[in-house]
């Protein structure tokens, strides 16, 4: 005859509805966040609700009066070539920033991850650019890219390829692409400094059995570098993106939208709707419509490489 | 709140002169020439204007003016302080009723600068002197052709040319009457205008072959004129004072006015546009004295101080009329008296989209009739 296990009746705790945590315990939580919570409700919620609702009416950002206008600032942004041409251009700065931003960032950080000498002054030197300021590195690649009397079209003359030398930032094909390779310098080191601890993070151990099958280095980095990377590489191209997106500063030292419209950029041109033409309006409901843009890329892309990350 | 650079260094001097006659102290904020405006808008927002501020292009500066951020001065310059003020410029800061901007006639600004557009030019680069400069436009491109000298004028500044070799073609009203919606864009005032700058690319003047645009793009014609890079270009009169701070030892070069066009009907025209100035917040913590402190800074001994360490054309017509204008100013002195009278100007719309045709122009990207065509709609959209 077999015995029946006997089953002791445990006190009951009182357990909150998510997690099975108990309360106290999620309590402590929530007060741990909630100053953040308060300061993102301040700054980022309450500002995007307010955005929406001027979005509705009109202001021209001094008047105390904001008429209600109903749909007739996003009536007014949808036949405006301007904004759309600037989110053309964005497009472009997205792609670049993505994939040719996080290829260098990520070549640097392997290529440092290897050597055993000068780790730190190399980390320091491709890190610096990310310390300046947008005004700055603007500035700066004013001067190297002038046309007359650009530190680039000088250089290519001294060493014969003058026949090279482009008036970068006045030239409506090299505008845009000349703007672009100043945001991947200017943001590589950000990149560059997640890849390398990422790669740091990488088990030996993995190497070396790769190595004992036979392994070469493309099929390292394919089937051990690649997959250990999948966290970082999905904050780091998340946010190499969101910033290529929203770049502002750059574009409006550089060209200011220049030549023409060709590297005018949505920041830019809602920038210019509300404080040179005075459209707080128009200007809100380009916000809406590209911050709504930028939210909806943001889950897609975290949707794509949260899989990734699980496969 | 003071917008100017180049007038910076007159206005802390001139007061600390008012506190040490006076006893009231006087603070300038100067956030620079590009956060000025944004910067003013937040201070309105957050309802805490400045007592006095610079004014500003009247499209600008309109919206402050509507929302009853200025005082208007019309009574107190009746009663005599118009006699610091030239006519013209009086005539400038003036908002007549049904004005395309919207403000309740009347004025809000008082200038203590006369400004007016031309051109500065290089001799020793451009083989073009003041005694036998060029007498037309077709002239003055030939001259920089055979010297192989550049003409360089910055985008942001393109309205202000075009809108100067126009009244060599159109009449201030009928100038006024584009800028107000009333009459085309598309007419050939207009169109000639630009056919002048098509006709400087296809003789391959125009620096570059583009016009520089970005944040700075006047400035960094203004440094490429004055480290004689650039041989001529288009600016405004307090250009001369820019100078004046980015290189002091450079002062061989000389100013003309707007170029007369060949077989044009009228006399070219500076556009008239009031220099620098101030407003005052009526409902500011100390509107009298600051009131008092603008009157003061309009007297001519405080004029005299702004011509000199500025160097730039005062308003005072008995400063204007009497004072030795140096060579550098004397071309933008001459337009003075010619200058375009209206009290309305470009909207932003108009303005900005002329910045981005006349680049597209330069390079090729469109014809005028494209331009001119864009230029209308932008008219239209901001009606």
């Amino acid at each position: 005859m077999t015995s029946q296990p006997v089953l002791v009746p445990t006190p009951r705790l009182k357990r909150a509805r998510s997690g099975g945590r108990p309360l106290r315990q999620n309590l402590v939580g929530w007060l741990f966040l909630a100053p953040a919570i308060a300061l993102i409700g301040v700054f980022t919620i309450t500002p995007f609700g307010q955005a929406i609702l001027l979005s509705f009416q009109s202001w021209d950002g001094v008047s105390p009066e904001t008429p209600w206008v109903g749909f007739a600032n996003y009536e007014f942004v949808g036949s405006d070539p301007i904004f759309w041409a600037s989110m053309r251009n964005v497009l472009f700065f997205g792609v670049v920033g993505f994939f040719l931003g996080n290829a260098i960032a990520l070549s640097m950080a392997l290529a440092v991850n290897r050597i055993t000498k000068g780790k730190t002054f190399f980390r320091t030197v491709f890190y610096l650019p990310g310390v300046l300021s947008v005004v700055v590195v603007g500035l700066l690649f004013s001067f190297i890219l002038a046309p007359g009397s650009g530190v680039l079209n000088r250089l290519l003359e001294i060493f014969g390829l003058g026949s090279l030398a482009q008036n970068w930032l006045g030239e409506p094909a090299i505008a845009l692409p000349a703007v672009a390779a100043v945001f991947i310098w200017f943001h590589w080191g950000f990149g560059f400094l997640l890849f390398l601890a990422g790669l740091q993070d990488v088990p030996q151990e993995l190497y070396e059995a790769a190595e004992l099958d036979g392994a070469n280095a493309w099929t390292r980095f394919r089937y051990i570098t690649w997959p250990q990377l999948a966290p970082v590489t999905s904050i780091v191209s998340l946010l190499t993106l969101l910033a290529a997106l929203q770049i502002f500063g750059t574009v409006q030292v550089l060209t200011n939208g220049g030549p023409g419209y060709h590297t005018m950029v949505p920041t830019l041109a809602i920038f210019n709707e509300a404080f040179v033409n005075y459209r707080y309006g128009s200007a809100a409901a380009m916000s809406v419509i590209f911050g709504g843009a930028l939210v909806l890329l943001s889950v897609l892309q975290l949707a794509i490489t949260g899989r990734r990350s699980r496969a | 709140m003071n917008q100017s650079r180049g007038q910076e260094a007159a206005l802390t001097q001139l007061a600390e002169q008012y506190t040490q006659e006076t006893g009231v102290t006087v603070s300038i904020d100067s956030p620079g020439h590009a956060d000025y405006l944004p910067k003013l808008q937040a201070r309105a927002q957050s309802n805490s204007m400045p007592d006095v501020y610079s004014s500003f292009a009247a499209t600008d500066m309109a919206p402050f003016y509507r929302a009853g951020w200025a005082m208007d001065l019309t009574s107190e310059l009746d009663g005599g302080w118009s006699d610091n003020f030239s006519p013209t410029i009086l005539e400038l800061s003036k908002f007549e009723d049904g004005n395309n901007l919207d403000v309740p006639a009347g004025t809000y600004t008082v200038h203590w600068e006369t400004q007016t557009y031309g051109l500065l030019v290089n001799p020793a680069l451009t083989d073009i002197n003041l005694d036998d400069s060029p007498a037309t436009a077709e002239d003055f491109i030939e001259a920089l052709s055979a010297a192989d000298a550049k003409f360089s004028v910055a985008a942001s500044l393109s309205p202000q040319l075009i809108w100067g070799l126009a009244s060599n073609w159109l009449s201030d009203d009928e100038i006024e009457a584009t800028f107000k919606g009333e009459s085309s864009w598309e007419s050939e005032g207009w169109r000639n205008a630009f056919q002048v700058l098509v006709d400087m690319k296809d003789a391959g003047v125009i620096a570059n072959d583009s016009l520089p645009g970005g944040q700075d793009d006047n400035p960094n014609v203004e440094s490429a004129f004055f480290t004689q890079a650039t041989g001529a270009i288009f600016d405004a009169s307090p250009g001369v004072s820019v100078g004046l701070r980015t290189n002091p030892e450079f002062e061989d070069y000389f100013s003309i006015g707007i170029p007369v066009v060949d077989g044009a009907p009228l006399d070219p025209r500076s556009p008239g546009v009031p220099g620098k100035g101030a407003v005052i917040n009526p409902k500011g913590d100390h509107p009298e004295e600051a009131l008092a402190f603008v009157k003061w800074l309009t007297e001519p001994e405080q004029q005299s101080v702004f011509a000199e360490v500025g160097r730039i054309l005062p308003s005072n017509p008995e400063l204007l009329a009497s004072g030795t204008v140096p060579t550098q100013l004397a071309g933008f002195a001459d337009g003075v008296e010619t200058m375009q009278t209206m009290s309305t100007t470009f909207t932003t719309d108009v303005k900005t989209a002329i910045v981005a045709e006349a680049q597209r122009l330069v390079l090729g990207e469109a014809d005028i009739d494209e331009v001119l065509a864009n230029i209308q709609a932008a008219q239209d959209r901001s009606a």
